[in-house]
């Protein structure tokens, strides 16, 4: 079986055409894209995570990815019949991929023969679901019958644990809110500050895969909050911060709060860095290395990004990037936009970091654009134009934007194309506002005053009493609103 | 018959002469049966009552006659309403403001059934500053004023009145109704608007739909409908209103008015083409509430906030491009619009007809000129002013026995007025 598949993930490896029939599929989901060049290796790349990481990775690819679907389903799928007893997951993936590669035969047919022979899928192993089914649910069983038995002998220790197991056997199943529930249990049962964080650490782990960021948040703060441990080693401890530390950028990122997702993606400790649940070290260098390059300023991009010595092993293992973020450093930004460029579609397979990355480039290049200008008191945009690659039609619009946004202080000359950096009268701007607050000051104090003598009379607009006949003073003028206080809501 | 009359005249001039008026009043509302019932004899009572020293008789006289439900001579009545507020005794009638103000809302609706407009304005002027204490009071005649005023297209008459900020509001005896307080501001709003001072119609606007409510008022629908579109033109947005802004606006009234709330949202994104979009897909409803012109005048000033945008971002800018970037169909037309702004000095600019481009400038004010620092001056002392009254009305409510009592918290007796005092503050 593994030999079969082995062949099949060789011959998909080849470059595959796409084809019109493909494109049709999925129309209807939201912001979906597909992405043509990826140069992912994908089976280095699975091997950073483990358990339900790599499965969402790997379908999040074959969901936006063609060349690599079917490869992705078929690592996934068998991933899923090795590791787990998630049935139902394996019977999603199984259906996917016949529909992959179904589609694929398809359209080869139509179009041309230069594809490589596909080797049919297997039919669904219905032996192993139903094998797998059984030992879940004995598992399952036994896991309950031990943990009433701890709760009958009453042994806190014993009990916590037994929620673990069954926790783990859950997230095994693929039960994530039943797994959410057991690990939030033991807490009641934890007798020292180290019990304390693994529950965290447990409840986070869920609430990724969940993607439920605020619950992220809140449990990276708790445990945070707890006391060191004494006796743990110091390594161990940092292990556990350099985890939170992960987590937290991820809910930040996750959140569009960039910034503080920089920061603590910055925090995280190289050597200590484990994480396959959630994280491989090259993604924390990717996030860090964009949310920095986005928010940061020269000065905190040179302290904190590229000064720092432990950060930088990260930037080793994404040399790309590496050299996006120095060449951003010494404003070669030509070059470091065509970079970025590159990586985009590798960036756009990345479950994560997917849904942000135009946001995040766009304040990248907000950012140079800004820091272009920003030792210049008149530019030339025909050479800015060549430094960022475009046209100097295109930057006309972009520093538009840019200016009216606030971000940078400047004009243009469209007549001779050169962006001039504007000095603000602080004088008379001051005299501006203060005639405009004076202005609102008396508009605002003339209505309470009013409204004063509103209230003193109690004039309020309300229902008609019945007592009242509503003819009692004749209409004044027919076409305009003849009862003022005509009931329309019951 | 006659005696019946000849008692009430009686009784006028004795309780008038002898400064009986509360009893006078009272009288009066209680013969109103019997004045009604001789309605033939009623011009002879007129004439032998004097204006001057028995106002509440003939006051009492021209209600009976304006209730009558077949009113034999109107035009002698119309004449004689007319003389009497020119006439009348503003002391006197004071006694009788719930009567008063019925009078010339009935003069009012008299006039406007038979379509003489102008011919009620000056009579209402007069009966406004008859009755008024003070300038800076509110009455419920000014709203038949300002529709009056409207009707008529002559609309200076009422600005002298919507120009005083109203800081007291005339009880009526309790029948000045949230519905005339409504009105005059929604009329007031539509005066400024025909003069194009959208400041103030945004500021008569604003006051209609922040009038304290639990139920939706068809004059604050349409006057929400007015401040969408004021607020737009003036503002470029819907400015946010002040907290105590009534729950209704926003749950009932909001929903009804959904075209509008559209062109709000489409209006912020600066496209002119999507602007005319809208605004063909709801001509019917704009229309409908003869807010068409308004909602043109609309279009026209997302065109110029347009051009200011780019007066933030270009120095120089030639028409073409400026035609291309605002939308507009020829460099031309854009060079319309530029001389226009420039001469309501809304951007600073020079166009240069030789290679077609705009300059833009900064604003020359450089609030250095004797001009500028008399108008910064008169701005000030007004601020003091509003603040001295500020000050003056909270003095009032702290030496209000009512209010120390309540505060001190040894009774608590909920005395309308004073409550409401203290929530205002």
């Amino acid at each position: 079986m593994a030999a079969i598949v082995k062949k099949i993930l060789a011959a998909s490896l080849e470059p595959m055409q796409v084809d019109v029939v493909e494109e049709n599929q999925n129309v209807e989901e939201e912001q979906h894209y597909v992405v043509e060049n990826a140069t992912i290796d994908l089976d280095h790349y699975a091997s950073q995570y483990v358990g339900l990481a790599r499965l969402n990775r790997l379908l999040f690819i074959a969901e936006h990815c063609n060349s690599l679907k079917i490869e992705a389903l078929r690592m996934a799928l068998n991933y899923t019949m090795k590791t787990t007893f998630n049935t139902s997951l394996y019977q999603i993936i199984h259906h996917k991929l016949v529909q992959a590669t179904s589609g694929v035969r398809t359209g080869s047919n139509s179009s041309s023969n230069n594809l490589p022979d596909l080797a049919p899928v297997n039919s669904i192993d219905t032996q192993w679901v139903e094998v797998t089914s059984k030992k879940a649910a004995l598992k399952l069983e036994k896991l309950d019958t031990d943990l009433k038995n701890y709760k009958s002998n009453s042994i806190k220790e014993s009990i916590r644990r037994g929620h673990d197991d069954l926790g783990d056997h859950y997230l095994d199943c693929g039960d994530l809110s039943n797994a959410l529930k057991c690990y939030s249990r033991a807490r009641d049962y934890c007798t020292s500050p180290k019990h304390v964080v693994n529950m965290c650490l447990n409840v986070i782990k869920v609430s990724v895969y969940l993607q439920n960021w605020s619950h992220v948040q809140s449990y990276v703060n708790k445990a945070e909050a707890t006391p060191d441990t004494s006796d743990s080693s110091k390594d161990a401890n940092q292990t556990i911060s350099s985890r939170l530390k992960c987590a937290a950028g991820l809910a930040d990122l996750a959140t569009r709060k960039y910034k503080s997702a920089a920061k603590y993606f910055l925090q995280v400790n190289f050597d200590l860095c484990e994480f396959p649940e959630l994280l491989s070290p090259s993604n924390i260098a990717t996030y860090g290395a964009l949310c920095a390059l986005a928010t940061f300023d020269r000065k905190e991009l040179q302290v904190n990004v590229i000064s720092s010595s432990s950060f930088k092993q990260f930037l080793e293992l994404e040399p790309q990037l590496r050299d996006i973020m120095s060449k951003f450093y010494e404003s070669k930004y030509a070059s470091c936009l065509t970079l970025l460029d590159e990586l985009k579609d590798n960036l756009l397979l990345d479950m994560y970091v997917a849904p942000h990355v135009n946001t995040l480039y766009t304040q990248i290049r907000n950012r140079a654009l800004c820091q272009y200008f920003s030792p210049y008191l008149s530019a030339d945009m025909r050479k800015m134009a060549e430094a960022f690659n475009t046209t100097v039609g295109a930057l006309e619009d972009e520093l538009m934007q840019l200016i009216l946004d606030g971000q940078i202080k400047a004009r243009i000359d469209s007549h001779n194309k050169i962006l001039y950096a504007k000095d603000a009268d602080q004088r008379s701007t001051t005299f501006e506002k203060a005639l405009i607050v004076g202005k609102e000051y008396q508009r605002r104090t003339k209505a309470l005053i009013l409204r004063s003598a509103v209230i003193k009379c109690q004039i309020h607009v309300r229902h008609l009493r019945v007592s009242e006949s509503p003819k009692r003073r004749p209409t004044r003028r027919g076409n305009v609103h003849s009862t003022s206080q005509r009931q329309l809501y019951g | 018959m006659a005696s019946s009359l000849e008692h009430y005249v009686n009784m006028v001039q004795t309780m008038s002469s002898t400064g009986n008026f509360t009893q006078l009043c009272d009288f009066i509302n209680k013969s109103s049966d019997t004045l009604a019932k001789n309605a033939s004899h009623l011009d002879n009572v007129y004439a032998t009552l004097d204006i001057q020293q028995a106002s509440l008789g003939v006051l009492g006289i021209l209600c009976v006659k304006f209730s009558l439900s077949n009113m034999p001579d109107l035009e002698t009545t119309l004449i004689q309403t007319t003389e009497f507020l020119a006439k009348c005794n503003g002391e006197h009638v004071r006694y009788a403001t719930d009567n008063y103000a019925e009078l010339c809302h009935k003069f009012a609706q008299a006039i406007i059934d038979r379509k003489m407009y102008a011919r009620g304005i000056a009579p209402l002027v007069q009966a406004i500053q008859k009755i008024q204490i003070h300038p800076a009071q509110l009455t419920s005649i000014h709203s038949s004023l300002c529709q009056l005023c409207l009707l008529s297209k002559n609309l200076k008459p009422a600005l002298v009145f919507l120009d005083i900020d109203i800081t007291d509001i005339s009880r009526e005896g309790g029948r000045f109704d949230a519905k005339d307080y409504l009105l005059y501001y929604y009329y007031g709003g539509m005066i400024y608007l025909a003069l194009k001072n959208y400041e103030r119609a945004l500021y008569c606007f604003e006051i209609v739909i922040t009038t304290p409510s639990v139920a939706v008022s068809h004059i604050m629908m349409e006057a929400y409908k007015k401040f969408t579109l004021v607020s737009l033109i003036l503002h470029g947005k819907i400015i946010s209103l002040p907290k105590y802004t009534p729950q209704v606006l926003q749950r009932y009234i909001k929903p009804l008015c959904q075209a509008y709330m559209d062109l709000a949202a489409v209006y912020l994104q600066n496209n002119l083409a999507d602007l005319r979009m809208t605004v063909t897909k709801h001509t019917d409803i704009f229309n409908r509430d003869n807010n068409m012109g308004l909602v043109k005048q609309c279009m026209t000033s997302l065109i110029k906030k347009n051009i200011q945008r780019l007066t933030k971002t270009f120095l120089t800018l030639s028409l073409a491009d400026m035609a291309n970037r605002v939308q507009l169909v020829s460099p031309k037309e854009a060079e319309k619009y530029v001389l226009h702004m420039i001469e309501d000095r809304e951007i600073f600019a020079t166009i240069n007809q030789k290679d077609g481009m705009v300059r833009f400038h900064d604003n020359p004010e450089n609030f250095n000129s004797p001009n500028m620092l008399l108008e910064l001056d008169k701005e000030m002392q007004r601020c003091i002013q509003l603040d001295e009254k500020l000050r003056d009305m909270d003095r009032d409510i702290a030496i209000n026995p009512q209010y120390v009592q309540k505060s001190s918290g040894s009774h608590d007796d909920d005395l309308p007025g004073t409550s409401g005092k203290i929530q205002a503050y």
